[in-house]
């Protein structure tokens, strides 16, 4: 590991400035979890590593206008603490509280397990049913991608190598919402998801007027189901048919997995873990 | 070769300060430039937890972190925790609770529960366990682990 270069801007402005100037290639440590373990395994080449710790700015979870934003600096420890994400986000809290373990936790970055794309990101899956939205800075100024276009495969983004995440942004879900993430790993702790839900319902009085159903570690990134989705609007909890429900989910993770040998698992697997999302948010 | 940076933090309260390569991860710091090998080195790559130390009171894998992101922070290792002729409660109750067999993991345990304790001074044992779910022990098991982190809980802990 000759050779590499250590940089630690303290404004998100110098560190834009050493993105674009300094001999790269360069890689962003925000928790670097991830990061430490494919540099000492030379799974890409590395110049110099951009350490953006330091940007206090991109550390904050706030509220305006009923949208949420959250710096791509903000932990999972701190997410899955904060006030705000447990009483109007609980899927958002919720995951981040099951990712790792607590010291993974007290490193890894929101952000980073977006910049990571892995298929199993944990805290990716709530944000996608959320329909969150990246703001990505570099030197010519800021930009703003919904997240499911930022994801374009196992490890990809469309991320530049001088851009770097910022904030993700969504709508806070109305006080009637209720919404929960459940996962399925070899064991409570430490274990990369094997499978995950998150769902949202929003309801009128009785009825669901939105749903979002996410599945992680099926697709290469997390993606949102529409068909499980629109077999819960516009119905009550007691009318939501819950063996169809989870019938499908079986139906849309065969699709995906179509012949791996995964599939044999995971679709059974998916029936569990369905019942388990829908019981979260008081269908079953 | 890239040229050393220099590193200045606060390891058990005493300030450090010295030239490093770049991409030195914190737990080569601590035990190869500072001669602190009570950290240890099970997995590297952040599944065992045996590397933990704490960085302004927070638990991380010392195997996980660059030690220039250290860089003018607090850390306690386990030689700063008690010392020989006065034990932490944390390490009396081990001891007493027979929570220590080969001893690999301790080190990490101990900080783990500490960072704990410091938070949490009467956690349930649901919340020990939680706590020290990053923590793998592979020998003594886990009941007595808990148990000597539920004994220090019911008593005032003294630094």
């Amino acid at each position: 590991m000759m050779g590499v270069e250590f940089y630690q801007p303290t404004t998100l402005e110098e560190a834009l400035k050493v993105l674009d100037e300094k001999q790269g290639p360069l890689k962003i440590l925000a928790g670097g979890t991830d990061l430490m373990l494919d540099i000492r395994s030379k799974k890409y080449p590395v110049a110099g590593i951009v350490d953006i710790t330091r940007l206090s700015e991109l550390k904050k979870i706030t509220v305006e206008e009923d949208v949420v934003k959250i710096g791509s600096l903000v932990t999972f420890a701190e997410a899955a603490s904060s006030k705000l994400l447990q009483e109007r986000v609980s899927l958002l809290a919720e995951a981040a509280g099951v990712v790792g373990a607590p010291q993974i936790r007290n490193q890894g970055t929101i952000g980073g397990n977006i910049a990571n794309a892995s298929p199993a990101a944990d805290s990716v899956v709530p944000l996608i049913a959320l329909d969150a939205v990246v703001s990505v800075a570099s030197s010519v100024g800021f930009k703003e991608v919904p997240l499911h276009q930022l994801l374009c495969g196992v490890g990809k983004t469309t991320l530049a190598p001088n851009e770097v995440i910022t904030e993700i942004k969504f709508k806070l879900p109305s006080p009637n919402a209720r919404s929960g993430f459940v996962k399925f790993g070899r064991r409570n702790a430490l274990a990369i998801a094997r499978m995950s839900v998150a769902i949202l319902l929003d309801f009128e009085a009785e009825t669901i007027k939105d749903a979002r159903v996410a599945l992680g570690a099926v697709a290469p990134n997390p993606f949102r189901s529409t068909e499980l989705e629109n077999m819960l609007i516009n119905k009550s909890a007691g009318e939501v048919d819950v063996e169809e429900v989870i019938t499908k989910a079986s139906q849309v993770v065969s699709q995906v997995l179509g012949s791996r040998p995964s599939a044999k698992w995971k679709n059974p697997a998916i029936r569990g873990l369905m019942r388990q999302a829908l019981s979260k948010v008081g269908i079953v | 070769m890239s040229e050393k940076k220099r590193f200045k933090a606060v390891v058990n309260g005493q300030p450090v300060e010295l030239d490093i390569a770049p991409d030195l991860r914190l737990i080569d710091l601590l035990r190869d430039h500072l001669g602190l090998t009570g950290t240890k080195e099970g997995c590297g790559e952040g599944e065992c937890g045996a590397c933990t130390v704490l960085i302004d009171g927070e638990p991380v894998n010392s195997c996980l972190v660059f030690a220039l992101q250290a860089q003018g922070k607090d850390i306690l290792t386990i030689e700063g925790l008690g010392s020989f002729d006065k034990l932490h409660p944390l390490q009396e109750a081990f001891l007493e609770h027979n929570a220590v067999q080969c001893g690999y993991c301790t080190p990490g345990m101990l900080l783990t529960a500490k960072a704990l304790l410091d938070k949490n001074p009467h956690p349930t044992k649901e919340e020990i366990k939680v706590a020290i779910s990053g923590n793998l022990c592979r020998c003594t098991g886990y009941s007595k682990i808990v148990e000597a982190i539920a004994a220090v809980a019911g008593k005032e802990v003294k630094e």
